[in-house]
């Protein structure tokens, strides 16, 4: 190594390049001082940026967009992050400098932990090759540091942007990645041959694994059913529950196909394709990734293509529209519908929000059915309807609908050991669903019509809502979840926003809003469970909207 | 040293409990000095898998675990369980001297697994392929016990043509093939019963159907058969309050950790000649099945009399909760187990004389065909 200082010194003549200048040798250690600081500085960056990727399922660019979020989140990161942007120009004329913001990258952004509470890193293969191409990625940016100059900026330039290294790390990796993959994928093709079940295929915007859990339980005692497990419905996932669950004797095989961007639903249908297909919804989910709900629908238009029998959430304008379009095309299709009695199923929820009645083509086969809370008629029609595509016979699906199970944590019901009602819908949020929950809260503690009857505010029953709003609503996130921090206001008397991830939207929202409420700031949903047990008692309820994974800010 | 196998899972409607009662098992051989254990799953689809021995069951809810190894079952005299994929494409097969066969359901009890086992020349715990295939089938089961003289209730074969049962309604429907309570009904008429056939997924390989008996209620008793036959207290399962018609899968499985966490009454208070019968039942249905291993006798009893109902020839957690007087621990279970699989050979494949004298005086094979 000492070999190399006066080769570095003979590139001092570089013009942006004077950190190694001058003849004295305090200036070479200093340099690499930053040099080793720097790299340093790489371990805990790495650990961190890898964990995020691996949480956002390895998609170039995450880290990067996390990272912007992070550092901007707090002024205490702020501030951080100022500090390590100057230092870094800074290191340019003044080596050392450069030590200070390898220390911010070793140190920031605060709050992002290292090893992960909610979600901690998994060290699983397809990481490790991440991290090791990451790494080489690191090692050849200080390396040309080193050899063309200015060793020390470079190397600090290479910590501060470990995000961007991580997110290109992906980017390399994922063509090999995809040939790793296709093998399980070739291997489900084989098995779905071989076993060659009716492929019911479900996606939507939400609601869809609420919906496939509902046809399997609707299917189950006709037919030999697997369903997907819970969010194995990428292609990935999709192989792996083929491979791992499609028993020999299964008749029916349910799967949800997620997407993240167009084309992605073509191609699972490419190798599973479908025999039903159904939309349950369109909404501003992952708008981040599409740009436009209109690019949404085409995507998810992608499941209907091969199937020949089609099921709708007709509700909806721009599906109903797709329902024309598929009808014309020859193929069967079932309008579902929550609303019009006319459709082909509709579920209709009683006026007191209790229980439901289906109606087949307007006429009424189920009357007064009690399901549990938080049960979407519109998904409820899709599964009724795959249900009869199948051959359940209509009586069946109406007994099979008394012992529907409620779907975990989407809106269901508890009672706390103190006596507060809990409603935990912390699966996910997206709009539709976020107002859905909160009229579900309205009933669970119902006010006194005339307020004076029940003596002062303090003795009705109280409503809160804990939650740290809705992600990955792209351009629109702020607008909803501010819209969302008014709605909670007319609905509820506290509002427990936990991190920072859309608090600013929130308290937008709440401000907004005529009648205010009590906000309650609070880092982690622990903190939020503490502050419920604490002020909640009989009587009150408290809706949980959302859960965050701890690499959201 | 050879290792020691817990094979569990398998393409069953059972495979989760068979989970649990591998899981438990393996954490109960581990518990004690011995041979290395090693865990073998046998997933949904049928493939097979080393696995860490001291998994939650946690980790199998997904499917496959993480960090399980792929093998591949051999049955040829010099195979067994073989990692594939070393260099070169060698396989390296698995040194066991001894299975514990903890699948419920499926083949991993009809005889299936065993016959595959047998082949692949792996010694193992629990049925033998005749005894599996009995216990699987409650058509023959019943016919065997009933021509031994044992009281049980008529039962049929269910046919969507043939006559109507030759006893009154109400019904209970059972798939003729099946381990557990699963696809189990209760109907009311013949027809109701035929339809069943149709509409039930359990029922494609054959159903039969016995008088629906509400006022009979379940007795169950453990027999084991090393080192010598013996027999464990008898239990009432109470049944989850409600509707539920019968003991079902729920009641059975889901609720607890495996069987022992149910409810029961154990050891079921019964009149003291009504035990005594009931065990003599016990022994002699041991002996009809060919029993080996640990297997789980039920009955249904008035509370006076009593019929036989069926065998489990590889019980939930193996039966372990039913072992109270005298208390049998869960180790001692499981070594007596693995010493029957080492010193009681479950075939005797001969080919004394099959000498050549026939393939001698055959001449051509045309000219048999001519």
């Amino acid at each position: 190594m000492t070999n190399f200082v006066p080769t570095l010194g003979a590139l001092t003549g570089l013009p942006w390049g004077p950190a190694l200048l001058g003849p004295s040798r305090l200036h070479h250690g200093v340099a690499w001082v930053t040099v080793v600081a720097a790299v340093l500085a790489c371990g805990p960056a790495g650990l961190r940026w890898l964990r995020v990727a691996q949480r956002e399922h390895y998609l170039a660019g995450s880290a990067s967009r996390f990272a912007s979020r992070w550092w901007r989140v707090t002024p205490a990161n702020g501030a951080l992050a100022a500090v390590m942007v100057v230092a870094l120009g800074l290191s340019v004329w003044w080596p050392l400098a450069g030590v200070v913001a390898a220390a911010a990258v070793a140190a920031g952004p605060i709050g992002l932990t290292l090893k992960g509470r909610t979600s901690p890193l998994a060290w699983t293969r397809r990481l490790r090759t991440l991290a090791l191409v990451w790494a080489a990625l690191e090692v050849v940016v200080v390396a040309a540091g080193v050899v063309l100059g200015p060793a020390a900026p470079v190397a600090v330039l290479a910590a501060v942007a470990v995000p961007v290294l991580v997110d290109l790390a992906c980017l390399v990796t994922s063509p090999v990645e995809r040939r790793l993959g296709t093998r399980f994928v070739d291997e489900a093709s084989t098995r779905l041959a071989r076993v060659h079940p009716t492929v019911v295929a479900v996606t939507g915007s939400y609601g869809k694994t609420s919906t496939k859990g509902h046809i399997a339980h609707l299917v189950r005692p006709t037919r030999t059913v697997v369903a997907t497990p819970a969010s194995f419905n990428n292609r990935a996932g999709l192989a792996r529950a083929v491979n791992e669950h499609l028993a020999d004797d299964t008749e029916v095989f349910v799967a949800e196909m997620g997407t993240y961007g167009p084309g992605e639903i073509a191609e699972l249908c490419g190798w599973c394709p479908p025999d039903i297909a159904v939309i349950t919804a369109i909404g501003p989910v992952h708008l981040e990734r599409f740009g436009s709900e209109d690019r949404i629908v085409e995507a998810k238009s992608e499941i209907l293509v091969a199937a020949h029998d089609v099921v709708l959430q007709v509700d909806d304008p721009r599906l109903a529209a797709v329902a024309d379009r598929a009808a014309a095309q020859g193929k069967r299709v079932l309008r579902c519908s929550a609303v019009d009695r006319l459709a082909d199923v509709c579920v209709e929820r009683s006026a007191d929000d209790a229980s439901v009645s289906v109606y087949l083509d307007g006429t009424v086969v189920s009357g007064d059915v009690t399901v549990p809370t938080g049960t979407q008629p519109t998904n409820l029609a899709c599964a009724i309807a795959v249900a009869l595509v199948l051959g359940v016979p209509p009586g069946r699906v109406g007994q099979r609908l008394a012992d529907l199970p409620s779907v975990d944590h989407r809106l269901q019901a508890a009672r706390s050991g103190s006596g507060v009602a809990i409603l935990d819908d912390t699966y996910n949020s997206n709009p539709a669903g976020a107002a859905e929950a909160l009229e579900a809260l309205r009933l669970e503690a119902p006010h006194p019509i005339d307020p004076a009857a029940a003596g002062s505010p303090r003795s009705r029953p109280r409503r809160a809502v804990v939650t740290p709003g809705m992600v990955e609503l792209g351009s629109r996130q702020f607008a909803e979840n501010r819209a969302f921090g008014s709605a909670i206001a007319a609905a509820a008397d506290h509002l427990v926003v936990v991190g920072r991830t859309n608090r600013r939207a929130l308290l937008a929202g709440v401000a907004a809003a005529t009648p205010s409420l009590d906000v309650i700031r609070v880092n982690h949903r622990d903190q939020a469970v503490t502050w419920v047990r604490e002020h909640l008692g009989p009587g009150d309820a408290v809706l949980y909207e959302n859960d965050l994974p701890d690499h959201y800010p | 040293m050879p290792d020691v196998a817990v094979i569990f899972g398998g393409p069953s409607p059972e495979h989760d409990v068979s989970v649990l009662t591998g899981l438990q098992a393996a954490r109960g051989l581990a518990g004690a000095p011995g041979p290395t254990i090693r865990a073998l799953f046998w997933s949904k689809t049928g493939e097979w898998f080393d696995v860490d021995p001291t998994l939650e069951a946690e980790a199998f809810m997904e499917g496959v675990p993480k960090g399980a190894a792929r093998l591949q079952l051999m049955a040829t005299p010099d195979g067994g369980f073989a990692e594939p994929g070393g260099r070169l494409g060698k396989t390296r097969t698995l040194d066991i001297e001894a299975a514990l066969v903890c699948c419920h359901g499926g083949p991993g009890e009809d005889g299936t697994l065993q016959a595959a086992l047998d082949l692949a020349g792996i010694r193992y715990s629990g049925p033998t392929v005749y005894g599996a295939a009995l216990g699987m089938d409650k058509l023959a089961f019943g016919a065997v016990v009933s021509s031994a003289g044992l009281p049980t209730l008529p039962r049929v074969l269910l046919t969507a043509q043939g006559d109507p049962p030759p006893f009154d309604g109400p019904y209970i429907v059972k798939p003729r093939f099946g381990g557990s309570s699963i696809g189990i009904d209760v109907v009311e008429d013949a027809a109701t019963a035929r339809a069943r056939l149709e509409a039930n997924p359990h029922l494609r390989l054959g159903a039969v159907v016995e008088p629906y008996r509400p006022d009979l209620t379940d007795l169950q008793v453990a027999v084991r058969s090393w080192p010598e036959l013996r027999l464990s207290a008898i239990e009432r399962p109470i049944r989850a309050s409600g509707g539920a018609d019968i003991l079902d899968y729920r009641d059975k499985y889901v609720a607890g950790e495996g069987m022992a966490g149910a409810t029961r009454e154990l050891p079921a208070q019964i009149p003291p000649e009504l035990e005594k019968e009931l065990r003599h039942a016990a022994e002699t249905v041991a002996g009809l099945t060919g029993l080996r291993g640990v297997a789980r006798i039920d009955f249904l009893s008035d509370g006076r009399q009593f019929v036989v109902n069926e065998v489990n020839t590889i019980p939930g957690s193996l039966a372990r909760y039913l072992w109270v007087e005298p208390a049998v621990p869960l180790v001692t279970l499981l070594h007596d187990l693995l010493e029957e699989a080492r010193r009681r050979p479950t075939h005797a494949y001969s080919a004394s004389g099959a000498d050549g004298t026939v393939l001698r005086s055959a001449g051509s094979i045309a000219g048999k065909l001519g």
